[in-house]
């Protein structure tokens, strides 16, 4: 072979095209790494009763601009899975919302929490400067559909 | 070739694997597009800012007291009157004194043990019957 091309004229032996059976790998690889990687919400969830209400509307910020706070049955304050007593959650939100201007407060109580401890997260978000809230509730229609 | 018996085919028997690449990066545009993450509802309300009092005229206000047993007490601005109705009530209630007064202020004060989710069906009804102007207080002395 060498001899007779003349030694100038090598031919590869290997393929000239982009090997294609190893894309199905690569592929699957992006598919497990997004699967993996994506973060659906900073906190995890609290075991709480929600709240029903058929004049619930949609939260349309983004995910980073919610702050959730959850106020249990016994009225224990949590975020960002911590708990906090309630003195110190103005402290603690006020940081964040220095950082974030956009940000907005989700009260996400339980529904058998007494008032008071609601009230005093208000005066803390008040204290925080944090005045834009939403009381966190599930669809009562939707509710009712799923139980038929 | 042509001997009887013996037609060897000429289909690879073998599954076509040049085509995975596809099939895997759609299922990977699907996914990436149709997914959608889940909204949270809620009754939304701006806090009135730290120590801002303003001052009302009673005839302009409807209080709302919540009892921790989920009974209403509605009080018409300066009547000392007290009408006893259900959360679900509140609706028609407003649409009638917005109706008379477009002013109209609700005072939603709630019982310091009185549940939350009395508190969140008052401000329900309220939004429902597109109420704009809600104060909401706790229930003192």
């Amino acid at each position: 072979m060498g001899l007779r091309s003349g030694g100038l004229q090598r031919k590869s032996k290997a393929s000239q095209e982009i090997p294609s059976s190893s894309m199905a790998d690569i592929a699957f690889l992006l598919l497990i790494f997004f699967m993996v990687s994506t973060v659906f919400q900073k906190d995890k969830k609290r075991d709480i009763l929600w709240p029903e209400a058929e004049a619930a509307v949609k939260m349309d910020d983004k995910q980073k601009d919610i702050l959730n706070i959850w106020v249990e049955a016994n009225g224990d304050v949590w975020i960002n899975d911590l708990y906090w007593a309630m003195e110190d959650v103005r402290d603690v939100v006020r940081p964040l919302f220095s950082e974030n201007i956009n940000l907005r407060i989700s009260i996400r109580g339980d529904q058998n929490v007494p008032y008071n401890y609601i009230d005093l997260v208000q005066k803390e978000m008040q204290a925080a400067g944090a005045l834009r809230v939403v009381f966190a509730t599930e669809l009562e229609q939707e509710i009712t559909r799923e139980r038929r | 070739m042509a001997v009887l018996g013996s037609k060897k085919s000429k289909v690879s028997d073998e599954i076509p694997s040049s085509s995975m690449a596809d099939i895997a990066f759609l299922l990977l545009i699907f996914f990436l597009v149709t997914t959608t993450f889940p909204k949270d509802k809620g009754l939304a309300i701006v806090l009135p800012e730290q120590a801002e009092e303003t001052e009302v005229s009673q005839k302009n206000v409807l209080h709302i007291i919540i009892n921790p047993s989920g009974m209403v007490n509605i009080k018409r601005g300066e009547s000392e009157q007290e009408q006893q109705v259900r959360p679900n009530d509140v609706e028609a209630i407003w649409r009638q004194g917005f109706s008379e007064n477009e002013n109209l202020i609700a005072a939603v004060k709630t019982h310091p043990d009185a549940p939350y989710r009395f508190m969140v069906d008052v401000l329900d009804a309220l939004q429902t019957a597109g109420s704009k102007k809600i104060s909401l207080q706790l229930l003192e002395g």
